[in-house]
């Protein structure tokens, strides 16, 4: 018994002893190496992979601009990948401990460690995408996506012949919500009386999940699909079906070419530069920026081959109308799921209400509850 | 020809060599893979160790990565030990830390030694009863629990998500703004915040004490108590242990209440140490009950080797959040984290079997053509 015992102890022993060598080891050279530090350093938190096709990857290539843009002057780097929780904590701890000065974390589950380490680190800027908490060191960012979304699904309308559209949610919260109405509101703007069918994942990012969503969007009738999620596999799946496509946050064309419409996109990338920049040189200020399309924070893709001349010029001119001020996704009237008036004429919602929507409009089939 | 066979003794030199051995085949093999990738091997080995042990602040993350892995590894050799394989772990968890966040909810206005003491009771009752499930089918219907208890891993997902998405359950916060933008769960009161101390500079959280005073208890029954001696005949000898008058049915039940038990105290300790609320997305992000099973088989089930061996493994976790960035991907990460794993699961052949080289064989051999 003891022997065996003794037998188990030893191989612990040994790799526990190599472990701590190697700590010992390291921990003079690297110490060595954080002696020079002349470049500033900006770091990002993905909640997926960086090249995930959607979301993240958006925000990427926001970094790469800046890393582009300023050169030799910063140093960027990214965590992807990084699940919600205290491993979030942990990540934006060991990102201080390398010198980063300027931390952007770009998913809402990050928000309570980021609050929680801004309060730590008074002299390192925070920046939180799409949540709802300021700090003097903590500010806020998004984008109108309602507004572009508005116009991909002016797109995804005017492409379907059964005014049947699917469209693949993430969660139940007003961010979705919202930017799902905005998508009904332009389909139904291209074709009247159009239903927008929703399927809910219960994540931002699952290609499997997701695609399986698609499927079953198209096998009950939607002949265009639309999604708000961060993966690119509704695309791969109306690619092979032949069913037209509306993404959602980045270019997709390369993964749908024939059947790709267009999608929002959001242009991270000259905010990114701008606060890099003011974190840099003093400047910086906490705030709330919410990009618009007369920004350029909030584009539409390139489109593809089935978008129609007359398509195109519709979605110009309203797009000029939301750029000049005169038209807004949210102005009454607005009716909700069962035709109750919800906005009436002539009024618009405010961006709290926007972040507060928990209702959704006229023909969008599914529940607002997930 | 290359032949497996068993060894009829297994010399004491290969406890200390195969783990050895294995470490530096893991090493060879990603060094293979940096190389290819154009990393420095050895500059990156030297920040994967420095990054997990380096240092007071970096092993007091590895300690918060550790303190989950080490319930669901000893939740997995507990019921390992007697050839039950509960892979459950995971939804064990799950239930675990509902049962804990709905104590501490409930009695929030107790003293706190009252409400961490309910919440670690409640842990352990919800992980255990909700393991009694494939254990009452594997006791009286023979059902196999490998599956059993995977499939409910998916159905305690569901109840998680369901508690927090789908339905105004006790456990949902409906009146913060945070949980309008995005639902969560209620926060614990202060009453149910674990404590943690700090010995040299290292964070130690109760939920990790807890788990070295159950790996210490465990051991107690298995190797002193009659409980123990009967769960090992039972294991190696299921007829046997009939013969001999052993109520298999029982130690079945009895050892999966214990192994889902450990693991819901897992689960409480994510609630109070570092959740404060119930957490579905981060929760199900993490996949510690799965890790667990790993760490089991690789702490051969003894349960103080399974409390180093979540250590080390929180170690190489935490490291490689540290280790990826903008020029080196998570993926690396992965490949290198697998090739350690890989190797030392493994190697642990060789200490059981040998590999010869014979000669081709002088003899016909029958069963040679399966």
């Amino acid at each position: 018994m003891t022997k065996r015992k003794l037998a188990l102890a030893a191989p612990l022993l040994t790799l526990a002893a190599v472990a701590v060598a190697f700590g010992i080891g390291a921990g003079s050279g690297l110490a060595r190496s954080a002696g020079h530090r002349a470049v500033f350093k900006a770091a990002w938190i993905y909640v997926g992979p960086h090249n995930d096709g959607g979301w993240s990857q958006a925000h990427d290539e926001g970094r790469l601009m800046v890393q582009k843009a300023l050169g030799s002057k910063v140093q960027t780097t990214f965590k992807e990948n990084v699940p919600e929780g205290p491993q979030v904590a942990q990540v934006i701890e060991s990102l201080i401990r390398d010198g980063n000065k300027i931390i952007f974390a770009t998913s809402f589950g990050f928000q309570s460690a980021m609050a929680a380490a801004a309060k730590k680190h008074p002299d390192v800027k925070f920046e939180m995408a799409t949540g709802t908490i300021q700090l003097p060191n903590m500010a806020e960012y998004f984008g109108a996506g309602e507004q572009a979304i508005y116009l991909a699904g002016m797109a995804a309308g005017a492409a379907s012949t059964s005014g049947n559209i699917g469209y693949v949610v993430p969660f139940a919260i007003p961010e979705v919500i919202r930017h799902t109405n905005a998508f009904a509101l332009g389909a139904q703007a291209a074709h009247p009386g159009a239903k927008v069918k929703l399927v809910w994942m219960n994540a931002w990012f699952d290609p499997a999940k997701e695609k399986k969503a698609a499927e079953s969007l198209h096998t009950a009738g939607s002949d265009v699909l639309g999604q708000n999620v961060d993966s690119p596999a509704t695309g791969q799946y109306a690619e092979s079906v032949g069913v037209p496509w509306v993404g959602y946050d980045s270019n997709g064309k390369k993964f749908a070419p024939k059947q790709w419409l267009t999608a929002a996109i959001y242009n991270w990338g000259p905010y990114y530069l701008k606060r890099t920049k003011a974190a840099m040189d003093g400047t910086w200020k906490t705030g709330f920026y919410y990009g618009t399309l007369k920004d350029g924070f909030m584009q539409l893709a390139p489109y593809g081959p089935k978008v129609s001349a007359k398509t195109k010029s519709m979605i110009a001119a309203k797009k000029a109308a939301m750029i000049s001020g005169k038209f807004d996704p949210f102005q009454g009237p607005l009716y909700d799921q069962s035709g109750k008036l919800k906005v009436p004429k002539g009024k618009r919602l405010t961006i709290k209400d926007l972040y507060a929507m928990n209702w959704l409009v006229k023909g969008v089939v599914g529940s607002p509850k997930g | 020809m290359i032949r497996i066979e068993r060894r009829l003794e297994q010399p004491g030199w290969l406890n200390v060599a195969v783990p050895v051995g294995s470490l530096v085949l893991a090493f060879g093999l990603s060094a293979l893979v940096l190389v290819a990738t154009g990393h420095d091997p050895l500059q990156t080995f030297r920040r994967l160790i420095h990054a997990a042990f380096g240092g007071q602040a970096q092993l007091t993350e590895t300690v918060v990565s550790a303190t989950p892995l080490a319930f669901t590894g000893l939740c997995a050799a507990v019921a390992f030990r007697m050839q039950l394989f509960n892979i459950g772990g995971e939804g064990q968890l799950y239930m675990g830390a509902i049962a804990a966040a709905a104590a501490a909810l409930l009695l929030h206005s107790l003293p706190m030694a009252i409400v961490i003491a309910a919440m670690v009771l409640a842990g352990a009752a919800g992980g255990g009863l909700y393991a009694l499930v494939p254990g009452f089918l594997r006791a009286f219907l023979k059902t196999n629990e490998i599956i059993t208890s995977l499939m409910l891993n998916y159905a305690a997902a569901l109840i998680l998500n369901y508690l927090i998405f789908d339905s105004q359950s006790y456990w949902r916060d409906t009146t913060t703004a945070e949980a309008k933008v995005f639902p969560q769960g209620k926060m614990l009161p202060d009453s149910a915040a674990w404590p943690s101390w700090t010995l040299h500079g290292l964070g130690l959280p109760l939920g990790f004490l807890l788990a070295i005073g159950l790996a210490a208890t465990l051991w107690f029954l298995f190797s002193r108590t009659r409980f123990g001696f009967e769960v090992k005949v039972i294991g190696d000898s299921p007829r046997a242990a009939t013969y001999a008058g052993m109520r298999t049915r029982r130690k079945i039940l009895a050892v999966m209440a214990l192994s889902g038990a450990v693991a819901g105290v897992g689960g409480a300790s994510q609630d109070g140490d570092f959740r404060h609320l119930l957490d579905p997305r981060g929760l199900q992000q993490a996949g510690y009950g799965y890790a667990g099973i790993v760490i089991a088989a690789l702490a051969r089930y003894n349960p103080f080797a399974v409390v180093l061996i979540a250590f080390l493994l929180g170690g190489v976790q935490n490291a490689g959040f540290t280790l990826q960035g903008a020029d080196f991907p998570s993926g690396l990460v992965g490949v290198m984290q697998g090739l350690i794993l890989f190797s030392a699961l493994g190697c642990e052949l060789l200490v059981r079997y040998r590999i010869r080289l014979a000669s081709r064989a002088r003899r016909p051999v029958p069963e040679a053509a399966t």
